[in-house]
């Protein structure tokens, strides 16, 4: 009886050190993708082993939960991204109109075969659509990932801006998620563009 | 009354008071998951594993931990 009581507790305490890792090394991951150190993630879960108990990663989990995480700083600081004014006099200037007036140009590769668009300034939008384009101001990416339409982009001053139309694809510029509430961004100074799983690199032309 | 009907009801009153203190534990865990998930793009809902006793919080932190983010992550050079 003793030594089916002690093999209980010694197969518990295996099955708690495992899950113990697996939770260390899950938070570290889960922390690390927020943009904050991975061993943040991976002390708390060690908080555990503590005197202290499971409340101090407990308010930990809360207090992560509703910080402000530099993954979020990151990616309003993108290029092209626009900060929240603090109040009506904080707003920032519009951004200067660009010297370099040549066509923007978007190139990769689509389910359909190869993609290159170009925006010359001569439409102020254009529309990113994964159907075949109808119109002169339409720009087809013939992929099954691409809505139809998926995205505006405006050309205005020598730059370029891009706007999501809310499709399940989604938009990234640079990795950067971009939503439909974000509005338009400018993205003059972006380097890739995903369009649902479409990579198209921004050039000129 | 007897014993049995006693037991009875003193078990199921035990069952009542776990269930309802893992109700309250999960609830604690639920609602910053629930943020963390809708965060990194996911539906909220996923935090309800939490509801799971012992796997629970493991599946939530296992499709946190190794899925892409539909909200996007850090790039690997700002970790």
């Amino acid at each position: 009886m003793g030594m089916e009581i002690l093999g209980l507790l010694g197969l518990s305490s295996v099955f708690g050190l495992i899950g113990l890792v697996l939770a260390g090394w899950m938070a570290w991951r889960i922390v690390e993708k927020s943009g904050l150190p991975g061993w943040a993630g991976l002390g708390a879960i060690l908080l555990t082993l503590t005197g202290i108990g499971t409340i101090v990663p407990l308010i930990l989990l809360w207090i992560f939960a509703f910080m402000r995480w530099p993954r979020d700083e990151i990616a309003s600081a993108a290029p092209g991204a626009s900060a929240r004014p603090l109040s009506p006099t904080a707003l920032p200037p519009p951004p200067a109109a660009l010297a370099d007036r040549r066509a923007w140009r978007l190139s990769g590769l689509s389910a359909g075969g190869p993609v290159a668009l170009s925006m010359d300034g001569t439409q102020p939008t254009y529309l990113l659509t994964g159907a075949t384009a109808q119109q002169a101001n339409e720009l087809s990416v013939p992929d099954p990932t691409v809505g139809q339409p998926h995205a505006r982009l405006f050309v205005s001053g020598g730059r370029l801006g891009l706007e999501d139309l809310g499709t399940p694809g989604g938009t990234r510029i640079d990795g950067a998620r971009l939503l439909p509430e974000h509005g338009p961004r400018d993205i003059s100074a972006a380097r890739v563009v995903h369009v649902g799983t479409v990579e198209l690199a921004l050039s000129r032309a | 009354m007897d014993p049995i009907s006693w037991l009875l009801g003193l078990g199921s009153l035990l069952v009542f008071g776990i269930v309802v203190v893992h109700l309250l534990a999960a609830l604690v865990l639920i609602i910053p998951t629930w943020r963390i998930c809708t965060r990194a793009g996911f539906s909220g809902a996923l935090s309800l594993f939490h509801l799971v006793p012992l796997i629970g919080p493991f599946i939530v932190m296992g499709v946190l931990a190794f899925s892409d983010w539909p909200n996007g992550e850090a790039p690997p050079g700002k970790r």
